[in-house]
């Protein structure tokens, strides 16, 4: 039990850091365009260049560039009934569910509002999903480089098209072919079928029609394996199907699991080493490395130690009564006592763990280990139920999206990690009344102003909206589970938004469907749209603010290290960064905590009914 | 700024070219040549050769010749998975656990060891007292309106059966409304719980629930009736007589019979959660066949441990049945279920 818990993240962690660090010095190869271009594909590449932009022109291309896809992505999602590969007539989804859709698939958040299986034919999967899966990711692979070169100093941050080229040519298409045929392997179909209709092995065991005749079961097939690979390597996430990587199509065994989660893990983790190969400070990406690693192992220890290691408490006894004292103005004494009743225990066998929402096939710890790593890395598909993991074992996802910085998502997620170090080494600078210095240039107001305005966007547009929506029926209307765990999916929801994720607790009520749908769920358009304006924000300010910020800094010069300078290859350096990330986030996100899944964990269980 | 917007749409061409055509045909191509079974579904054949369902795809089986596969909450419609998303503090999941438990747990020890549970929820049932309390529907639509109101929606019959019943007791009603002031017109949902607790008093010791009886002109009539024992007493009601007899030493059930997986679509069971049922499906064989029980079980035994795989060789997970599968070798075997 002991091996059959701990091996598999043990053994992901381990390969994923094996595969990354060769990984990197290809990125860093590519990027610093060294390699030969194919004579077929240079043509495309000289066709793209548009020659060496500063940061302003940068930007400017990378948020043009995002407007054209955002374009492109509502037209193919807008005349989906009129396409071909949609032999089930699939009509067009509701207009707010395309807005969303296009905005989250652009951004590489993936927040679905919508479920594939249901709603998407085969040619609105490849054309509008796999195209945003190998280009969102680009985009913020790009910006992470864009960074990299502005600190270097260099007048020029290179080309943003031939940067976008290089990544989806030279690293998305290889890895995305390697891993796919995996997938096919494993069972993942890749067909242009769209659906069987099969009798089942029991006749009717489906039911009958009202005419009595058998019912079949209509089973969804698709080109499966080439948005599977692409949606984990880019750390995308949205499934072809709704239930995503628990469904069996995506995710058919216990070897696919692993790569599954293998492939959203090994590009975040290669871009740390990229990073410090770029600016020839390898030791200092070790140190962030560690940083980060560190705070995964924990997420991914908690998660399983509350999940995999405890059982459902829903199903178990809590044999004492308990009663609280809570505040009523109405009452004697101005307090009264609440009881809540002992509960006898079902007789589940719970050996395995809870067991709601997980699939069989993956492993032991397999759920709980997912759960924990897809936040950590801003990927999004789940391979279990979000919605139904043991209340203080889902606070690992939610503190993975809150931090966003574990790693992270292409680029951004490295990016965020060196907005906490600019604020580690400001704070420390102040400590020691010391001017601030990283990679030998001073840090000064205007840098620190913008790495705090990057960073501060992200708890506002977790914190404002759950408010919002929390106090206005278009929450509480919404909310499918009852107390503590309802605030839950509304601040799991605003917190996938914000930090580009896209995993979500799935019973909140937030899909109109199709745009004809009769009786959508009556919340879907402001989840829609409010959604979709905390992706925009919180997507571009966090990419833009730290271009900025690294192009001021790299203009400066660079002043040698003396005896008072704070190295950042050290031990010590990276404890300075991981109590700057810690306080921060504690600050930011406890009091939410509290109120979502601590309450439920220590809240009446079962609760309501 | 034009420039920069024409070499947006020239990289956006490029890549829906590459990414969206190039790519997934590739992977295509190399799919039905070297993988053509799992690249197109997985699908199995049945005896006749016709394709029954995909090997990775859940579907249902209700007869008791059949391994059953866990739960599902899109009833096992692979063009629609979902999970329950239940969360562990919701009522509702432990409402339906209970409700699958109830007809299958036994005692494991004392002197009823290996015996039914059901019988005994029927005859405390009967009693209609729960702590002390007379009328056990009544407490349990006050509990947990949701259910009660559940109730109601869960089939055409049963709200047809609660608008006969507002039509005589328009008093209740009336007060209802005089105390819900928001509600003027209220549906049956709404009025779930007083009609429950209306029925509790006139029906001590009985539910309504769908009874299928012989109609005058010899067809099988279906109708809503107080019924005293049978499947919606035994599930819906096990949780309340657990609550009564939480000291009652009853035996343990493979978590994954009571659970409903992420996809809703696992095709899978645990082993042990085979092993669980091999008594019910060879039980009900050795009848159908009229063959000796012991032979019978030991033929499906050696089915079951010869389809038994596990994640990794049993490194990560425990080991598991498909239940397609072994449904299929059964079928084989011994011909269509009576």
């Amino acid at each position: 039990m002991f091996l059959q818990t701990w091996l598999l993240p043990v053994a992901l962690l381990v390969i994923a850091t094996i595969v990354a660090f060769p990984l990197s010095r290809y990125l860093a190869w590519v990027m610093d365009g060294k390699y030969r271009q194919l004579p077929v594909l240079s043509w495309f590449e000289r066709s793209l260049d548009s020659g060496p932009q500063n940061w302003k022109q940068y930007t400017g291309s990378l948020l043009i560039f995002n407007t054209a896809l955002f374009v492109f992505g509502f037209l193919v999602l807008a005349v989906q009934p009129w396409m071909p590969l949609n032999p089930d007539a699939k009509g067009m989804l509701a207009p707010s569910t395309i807005f969303n859709s296009v905005v989250s698939f652009m951004t590489n958040t993936n927040l679905q509002h919508y479920a594939g299986d249901v709603h998407l034919s085969n040619f609105s999967q490849v054309f509008f999903c796999i195209s945003n899966m190998f280009l969102s990711a680009s985009v913020g692979f790009c910006s992470l480089v864009a960074i990299i070169r502005a600190f270097r100093g260099e007048a020029s941050l290179g080309n943003f098209f031939v940067d976008m080229w290089r990544v989806v040519i030279y690293m998305f298409i290889p890895a995305a072919l390697i891993f796919g045929i995996i997938f096919m392997s494993q069972g993942s179909p890749m067909t242009l079928n769209s659906s069987y209709q099969v009798s089942t092995l029991e006749p009717a065991a489906m039911g009958t029609t009202d005419k009595g005749e058998v019912k079949k079961q209509t089973i969804v097939v698709g080109p499966v394996a080439a948005l599977e690979s692409i949606k984990m390597l880019g750390t995308n996430g949205g499934g072809f199907f709704g239930m995503n990587s628990a469904h069996p199509f995506e995710n058919p065994t216990g070897v696919s699991n692993f790569f599954n989660t293998l492939a959203m893990m090994i590009f975040p983790f290669a871009l740390v080493f990229m990073y410090g190969r770029m600016l020839r400070r390898l030791r200092h990406s070790w140190i962030i490395f560690s940083v980060m690693l560190l705070l995964m192992a924990g997420t991914i220890v908690w998660s399983i130690c509350f999940d995999t290691l405890r059982p459902n408490p829903g199903l178990t006894a809590h044999a004492t009564a308990q009663t609280f004292q809570i505040p009523n103005a109405k009452a004697p004494g101005g307090k009264q006592d609440v009881t809540i009743p002992a509960v006898a225990g079902l007789p589940v066998d719970q050996h395995l763990g809870n067991l709601e929402g997980k699939e069989l096939r993956f492993g032991t710890s397999a759920g709980a280990t997912f759960a924990a790593l897809t936040t950590d890395v801003t990927c999004g598909a789940v391979n279990a139920e979000m919605d139904s993991l043991n209340p203080l074992a889902a606070l690992s996802p939610m503190v993975g999206m809150w931090l966003n910085c574990i790693f992270g998502g292409k680029g951004v997620g490295m990016i965020n990690m060196l907005l906490y170090v600019i604020i580690g080494i400001f704070i420390a600078g102040q400590m020691v009344g010391r001017t601030p210095e990283y990679l030998g240039k001073k840090i000064g107001a205007r840098e620190v102003k913008l790495a705090v305005l990057a960073l501060l966007v992200h708890p506002m547009m977790i914190l404002m909206p759950t408010g919002l929506f929390a106090a206005l029926d278009w929450g509480l209307k919404a909310v499918s589970n009852p107390g503590a765990h309802g605030f839950s999916q509304m601040l799991y929801q605003f917190s996938s938004a914000s930090a580009n994720n896209g995993s979500a607790f799935d019973g909140l009520g937030v899909t109109f469907g199709f745009a004809n749908n009769a009786t959508p769920s009556p919340t879907a358009i402001p989840w829609d749209i409010a959604t979709g304006l905390v992706i925009v924000f919180s997507r571009f300010l966090p990419i833009i603010a730290p271009i900025a910020m690294a192009a001021f800094l790299g203009a400066k010069t660079t002043s040698p290290a003396g005896l008072g300078t704070l190295h950042d290859d050290t031990p010590t350096f990276g404890i300075l960064v991981l109590g700057t990330i810690l306080i921060v986030g504690a600050l930011l996100f406890l009091p939410v905590a509290v109120l979502g899944p601590i309450a439920e964990h220590f809240g009446p269980m079962p609760f309501g009914g | 700024m034009l420039r920069q917007i024409s070499k947006s749409i020239l990289l956006l061409l490029f890549s829906v070219v590459i990414c969206c055509i190039a790519y997934p045909l590739v992977l295509w191509a190399i799919g039905q040549a070297a993988f053509p079974f799992q690249a197109n579904g997985s699908l199995l054949q049945g005896p006749d050769g016709k394709d029954v369902g995909s090997k990775l795809i859940a579907q249902p089986f209700t007869k008791d010749e059949y391994f059953q596969p866990r739960p599902s909450s899109p009833s096992y419609d692979a063009s629609a998975s979902a999970s329950s998303s239940l969360a562990p503090s919701n009522y509702a999941l432990r409402d339906r656990v209970a409700r699958t438990l109830g007809p299958i747990v036994t005692y494991r020890g004392g002197a009823k060891a290996g015996k039914q549970v059901a019988p005994d929820v029927e005859a405390w049932f009967q009693k209609d007292s729960f702590q002390g309390k007379p009328h056990i529907v009544a407490q349990w639509a006050d509990q947990h309106n949701s259910l009660a109101q559940a109730w109601v929606n869960a089939d055409p019959k049963n709200g047809a059966y609660v608008d006969e019943w507002t039509k005589i007791h328009q008093a209740i009603v009336a007060q209802w409304i005089k105390d819900n002031p928001a509600t003027p017109k209220p549906k049956a949902a709404d009025l779930a719980v007083v009609f429950f607790k209306d029925f509790s008093n006139t029906n001590p010791g009985r539910f309504p629930s769908s009874v299928t009886k012989t109609g005058p002109d010899g067809k099988p009539l279906t109708a809503i009736e107080p019924v005293k024992d049978g499947s919606d007493v035994q599930s819906i009601f096990f949780e309340m007589w657990r609550e009564e007899h939480a000291d009652a030493d009853l035996q343990d059930v493979p978590g994954d019979l009571v659970t409903a997986s992420a996809s809703g679509l696992d095709p899978h069971i645990s082993l042990q959660n085979a092993e669980f049922q091999l008594d019910r499906v060879a039980a009900k064989w050795a009848a159908n066949l009229k063959r000796d029980p012991a032979a019978i079980r030991k033929e499906i035994e050696q089915i079951i441990q010869k389809n038994a795989s596990a994640p990794w060789g049993g490194l990560i997970g425990e080991q598991f049945v498909n239940v397609l599968e072994i449904n299929l070798e059964l079928r084989k075997l011994y011909g269509a279920p009576s």
